[in-house]
């Protein structure tokens, strides 16, 4: 009998970082599969994460490939599955399956500037491509990493953002300032027209809250980037992960294993369902 | 094989069948479903359709995944739950519903395929009856690639002639539920098969309900994707689901679990029907709602039926059994749907 692809997969809580605190809280937990009985990824793709007796949501693998022993995920304290997650503690067991989804192309971007947009929490799910292309930095140009929150307290990733800073170009913005904050007051996708990163031989890699997407994109376009060269990553709702239960879908196409991630030129030819 | 069975033997038909439990539409008054035959004399194949289409019995409405249990400083423990085994043969199929298999087929056993569906699929014989007139007022399954005799997703197909019944098996599972008592049966003569054909013929020209042209409906259906037509067409509805949940094809579920003990926490995952037309079907954490009206989840049902199914699987998903235009408490009507999108291009 084939592999039953429901069946979660027990894996270890090793590690909780509390990325931003408060009522919209964010926490990264670092996951190591128990008794190396787990699945490798790619970047950009998704496991279902199981709280038992809780139930699943579908989250992005913010950790790259490149690092074997473990996952990350970082996760938005919102619903049912995620207040539960936020309330384990390390040593906690959870379950997985996966990894489900295309992933980004990042073999097709050799050679070429990468341009990275997260807002809020939206930073995750592109974080295991920028820390791979990082990782790789001589197949790759010049990267550049834009990210945005309401408040400096809800910026995540904190301290990998100060040391990102002496690799490449990192533009902080937040929605609203405060006494101290020095760098961008506004929008992530006013932050992007203010910066006007170079079109030229790049590639853009969007995420976040759907209408910043849209605004994103909308930016990068009039900054000349084409629609094969933008790329996003779709969160819809999702309950099996492989294209059976029918909720994830943007017109004819599933998220969940013709997705998540899309060109600008693919999406922009979908219905605007996400 | 082709084989002719006289009325009174379907009982001692299905006498014979010991080893199999046995499924036949049974009308509790005037709602009719399947359920397991008691006493085989008592069998009748003399349905309309059923209410309920026995879509249930390879996808049941809920479902254990497994079950779990989490003693505190242990490993959970996670036990799958697979249907039993045991086969079993459903009679008096209608071919709409049977061809529904076909497409429920294609949905979970793709490149993920479902241990569960496979299970309950490969555990039970489908035994066809012709609709020699049309089951159900509003059906049109001849509209959508059927025919009120196709075979398609059959083991066996009955038809009935004015002594008994038709029988022609499609598959070896078929034959093996024929053979099993063969003495039953005779070999038809020339009348049966110049019967069997009289009585096809005349059941085909009783399909009254068409559809305007099904290959230019994804077509058309792309063009109105963005028009008020679907605020139009959706006005009425109640969002009840009922026409998700009576459709034979239609496969949406929604995964939950369900704690009997919290501790040691004890438990079930199960997955249940859920419905496009549900508005928190789609809808995500943060309240925002990808299909947030009840014009995006019309449409959304009647172009996964009509345009995504057909661009992924080469196929319509309706199979026109009528259930969800029979059934609906306001009325909507998905062949009058989409006979009106033509010409509804923003």
């Amino acid at each position: 009998m084939p592999d039953n692809t429901y069946l979660p997969k027990l894996a270890r809580i090793v590690d909780i970082k509390t990325e931003v605190g408060g009522r919209r809280a964010i926490k990264t937990f670092r996951v190591e599969f128990l008794d190396g009985d787990g699945f490798s990824h790619r970047c950009g793709q998704c496991a279902m994460v199981s709280v038992l007796g809780k139930g699943e949501a579908m989250f992005s693998i913010s950790s790259s490939p490149l690092l074997e022993e473990y996952l990350h995920f970082s996760v938005l304290r919102t619903g049912r599955v995620t207040v539960a997650l936020h309330d384990m503690e390390v040593g906690d067991v959870i379950g997985l399956r996966g990894a489900y989804g295309n992933g980004f192309p990042i073999e097709a971007w050799e050679g070429k500037n990468l341009v990275f947009i997260g807002g809020g929490c939206g930073l995750a799910p592109i974080w295991s491509v920028l820390q791979t292309a990082l990782a790789r930095k001589r197949d790759y140009g010049d990267i550049t990493l834009f990210h945005g929150a309401r408040t400096p307290g809800d910026i995540v990733y904190k301290d990998e953002l100060g040391e990102l800073r002496e690799r490449m170009a990192v533009h902080l913005s937040v929605d609203a300032g405060e006494p101290g904050w020095e760098e961008f007051v506004g929008f992530v996708p006013a932050n992007l027209i203010d910066k006007k990163p170079s079109s030229l031989n790049a590639i853009g890699v969007v995420c976040g809250p759907p209408i910043m997407i849209r605004s994103v994109i909308d930016n990068l376009e009039s900054l000349g980037f084409a629609g094969e060269r933008i790329f996003t990553t779709v969160e819809n709702k999702m309950k099996c992960g492989i294209g059976k239960c029918g909720r994830c879908n943007i017109g004819g196409s599933y998220a969940c294993k013709d997705g998540p991630v899309y060109s600008w030129a693919e999406l922009k030819n979908l219905p605007k369902e996400y | 094989m082709e084989k002719v069975l006289d009325r009174r033997h379907l009982g001692d038909w299905v006498e014979r069948l010991g080893s199999y439990r046995v499924y036949a539409p049974v009308a509790d008054g005037d709602l009719w479903h399947y359920e397991v035959v008691g006493d085989p004399g008592e069998m009748r194949l003399d349905h309309p359709n059923t209410v309920h289409s026995p879509k249930g019995m390879v996808f049941p409405q809920r479902e254990v995944l497994f079950e779990f249990e989490h003693q505190k400083g242990a490993s959970p423990v996670i036990d799958q739950v697979l249907p039993d085994p045991q086969p079993s043969v459903v009679f008096g199929v209608r071919p709409c519903d049977a061809r529904a298999l076909t497409l429920t087929d294609k949905v979970f056993a793709d490149d993920f395929e479902d241990p569960y569906y496979r299970a309950r699929r490969n555990r039970a014989a489908w035994v066809g009856l012709s609709c020699n007139a049309p089951p159900s007022p509003a059906c049109f399954c001849s509209s959508v690639g059927g025919s009120p005799h196709s075979e398609d997703g059959l083991d066996i197909l009955m038809t009935e002639l004015a002594d008994g019944y038709f029988v022609t098996t499609l598959t070896n599972r078929g034959e093996e539920i024929v053979g099993s008592a063969i003495s039953l049966f005779e070999d038809p003569d020339r009348e049966a098969e110049r019967e069997l054909e009289r009585v096809h013929a005349e059941s085909r020209r009783r399909m009254e309900r068409t559809i305007d042209d099904l290959e230019a409906t994804p077509a058309r259906l792309r063009e109105a994707f963005e028009s008020t037509f679907w605020d139009d067409e959706s006005r009425a509805c109640i969002q009840c689901g009922i026409c998700t949940y009576l459709c034979p094809a239609c496969h949406c579920f929604d995964i939950n679990d369900e704690v009997s003990s919290s501790s040691p926490l004890r438990g079930r995952r199960v997955r249940t029907w859920d419905s496009c037309q549900f508005a928190d079907f789609t809808m995500h954490s943060s309240g925002h709602n990808p299909r947030p009206d009840k014009a995006s989840r019309m449409r959304q049902r009647i172009c996964h039926k009509f345009l995504y199914f057909v661009e992924r699987h080469h196929v319509c998903q309706c199979t026109g059994c009528g259930r969800c235009v029979s059934e609906c408490p306001v009325g909507v009507d998905i062949l009058a749907v989409v006979n009106r999108v033509a010409g509804h291009a923003r």
